[in-house]
């Protein structure tokens, strides 16, 4: 993959949250580049800062209070930070779409879905109402909405989870955009469902040579899905790896927690693990490397010097001892 | 089908309850009917006779049975004031209140949607500050109080606009807005609220990332989602207009319904008095009624699949 050039490229991203008269960072500096066709995984747990970061490319996010503070995030030749309000009401949908966690409060109750996707073809082409709802059909259909010509007229709350999820994803990707971002598109569906979603995003990302960042806290829906994987922690990436390099040799020792933390089928152990101690908060980040306090393998100068992110064997680690993985 | 049945009875029982409580509390009041009809030389004889007549005399249950016979079989009576069909009377008032009312009623929602809606988008702004100053200001004033001090400037003061009387479109202006004014607060306080908590939404950031511009998100999508609970409620003002028009139409001499009822119960004229206030009451009621299909129209949340 990195013998092309990335069509997305996230240089040293900051964003910060004010509350209370206070403002500090909840992503800090992070560097990220999607390449063209991938499917790259954002994971950490919650508050680590990777909803922020995919709200700072769309420029979605709720300012104030949360607001880019620096760094710049450059996709076909510009910086989307440095983009008009206009400018990147154009980028929205028709080149970068994203869907969301919660299908039902993510549409507007009152309108029909059909109307909303018409509403969205037509704030960008300039087609009849008639090509826009014939398109906004097609599109239902294509993202597997049964009976897509009745379903167009109903309201988002005559229609199950699942569908719609598929709603959303028909919404972003009328369009044709190059980049899709699904912020945990299936945490809020049944486990049933989940897998459906999944494999349509998936097929919708294939046949449309389309670049997907994933963003999800599920490391079973990572295996299955991305090619490569960024591992969120305190608001920078700690860990960046091909998928199958993740997973069978994880380098940073929080990424190694989460694979241990994962329970497995078949297998009991007496107790589940967990990574013990806390995120610290984020007025107060310690100043060496932000893991240090829950690390079973600190030394004495992770407490003072904070880790750069680093080559080693394929993957790039933010550890200054990184072990190998005993699971 | 089944809510309508059930709405239907509930209404009957309001009325038929009410109609008891107004019969019983009118005749409980004291005073006498009968010193509004008769001229102050009546002798105690032609009193006591007159009395038989129209038959005080009767036990009251007797009097409660002969009454609603009489107005269920279309027999609405006659003033004991003077001697007016009651049925007319209605048609000539009732068109001066619906006018009075109806003016009203529209001036909330002209008014109170966008100002409401001003001071949502320019939120925390000296715009902002003003409106609810003035929507709180609304809903503190009494109505008879900010009705004299309407007459007192307007009328008085500067003479743009005629104190009291009926029927033309100056002399609507200032009883329909201060019969308004309640509801106008009101209703902008409740556009803002519903501006502000919609635009919160997570619906809005799906319009976002479809690249709608905020004008649009906020002029159509959050607007029609904040209208909801103000359609709902929409009813709920018509019941609150009629209850003030009472005080509006005296002090402002508008001969609607209201004046006529308050003359009616000062003077102790019976039957004008329990009819017009059944008709108040039905009009309430109906008008909550409406305020329940008004939340189904505007919430297609609540419409049958």
């Amino acid at each position: 993959m990195t013998d092309t050039a990335p069509i997305l490229s996230i240089q040293n991203l900051k964003t910060s949250v004010t509350s209370g008269g206070d403002t500090f960072n909840v992503v800090r500096g992070v560097s990220l580049d999607l390449y063209p066709n991938e499917v790259l995984c954002l994971v950490g747990e919650s508050g680590c800062g990777k909803t922020i970061t995919a709200l700072s490319i769309m420029r979605l996010l709720p300012d104030p209070p949360v607001r880019i503070q620096g760094g710049s995030i450059e996709y076909r030749g510009r910086d989307l930070t440095e983009l008009s309000d206009k400018e990147i009401q154009q980028v929205r949908s028709s080149q970068i779409s994203m869907i969301f966690q919660d299908p039902l409060t993510s549409l507007d109750p009152v309108f029909t879905v059909g109307h909303v996707i018409t509403e969205i073809i037509r704030n960008h082409l300039d087609i009849s109402k008639e090509e826009a709802r014939a398109r906004g059909i097609k599109m239902f259909a294509e993202v597997g909405l049964p009976d897509p010509e009745r379903r167009f007229d109903t309201y988002p709350h005559q229609l199950s989870g699942g569908m719609r999820q598929r709603v959303m994803i028909a919404l972003a990707l009328v369009l044709d955009p190059d980049i899709l971002i699904a912020d945990e598109p299936t945490t809020a569906l049944d486990v049933t469902v989940q897998a459906q979603i999944l494999e349509k995003l998936l097929e919708e990302q294939r046949e449309r040579s389309m670049s997907m960042l994933l963003i999800t806290h599920d490391l079973a829906v990572v295996a299955a899905v991305a090619d490569r994987v960024a591992v969120m922690y305190a608001g920078e990436i700690v860990e960046e790896a091909p998928v199958d390099e993740l997973f069978s040799s994880p380098k940073h020792p929080y990424t190694q927690g989460l694979l241990r933390a994962l329970p497995q089928v078949g297998y009991k152990r007496d107790k589940l693990e967990s990574i013990s101690g806390l995120v610290p908060p984020p007025q107060m980040m310690p100043p060496g490397c932000y893991f240090a306090p829950r690390c079973p393998h600190a030394l004495e100068a992770c407490w003072d010097e904070h880790p750069e992110l680093t080559e080693k064997e394929g993957s790039r680690v933010r550890c200054l001892n990184p072990q190998p993985f005993v699971a | 089908m089944r809510r309508i049945a059930g709405r239907t009875i509930y209404t009957l029982i309001v009325l038929f309850v009410s109609s008891i409580a107004v019969f019983y509390a009118i005749r409980l009041s004291g005073g006498d009917a009968i010193a509004a009809r008769l001229p102050a030389s009546a002798t105690v004889e032609q009193r006591e006779a007159f009395r038989e007549l129209i038959g005080l005399n009767d036990p009251i249950h007797e009097q409660y049975l002969n009454y609603i016979g009489g107005v269920l079989s279309g027999d609405l009576g006659k003033s004991l004031t003077n001697n007016a069909d009651i049925f007319d009377m209605l048609l000539e008032h009732g068109l001066n209140s619906f006018i009075l009312g109806a003016t009203a009623f529209g001036l909330v929602f002209i008014i109170g949607v966008p100002l409401g809606m001003l001071a949502a988008v320019r939120r925390n702004s000296w715009v902002d500050s003003s409106v609810m100053t003035f929507a709180v200001g609304g809903m503190a004033i009494p109505n008879f109080w900010l009705a004299l001090l309407a007459v007192w400037l307007f009328a008085s003061t500067l003479g743009w606009l005629p104190s009291a009387g009926c029927c033309s479109p100056n002399q609507l202006i200032l009883p329909a807005i201060v019969l308004a004014m309640e509801g106008i607060a009101l209703t902008v306080r409740m556009t803002r609220s519903a501006m502000l908590e919609n635009i919160e939404q997570d619906f809005v950031r799906t319009l976002r990332a479809g690249g709608l511009s905020e004008k649009r998100i906020v002029g159509k999508h959050v607007f029609r989602n904040a209208l909801v609970p103000i359609i709902s409620l929409a009813g709920l003002r018509i019941g609150q207009i009629i209850g003030y028009a009472l005080v509006v139409e005296v002090i402002f001499g508008w001969p609607g319904l209201g004046q006529v009822l308050v003359n009616a119960v000062l003077r102790r004229d019976y039957p004008v008095a329990q009819f017009f206030s059944l008709v108040l009451i039905t009009i309430v009621v109906l008008s909550n009624w409406l305020a329940d299909v008004g939340y189904t129209v505007a919430n297609p949340r609540l419409r049958k699949a």
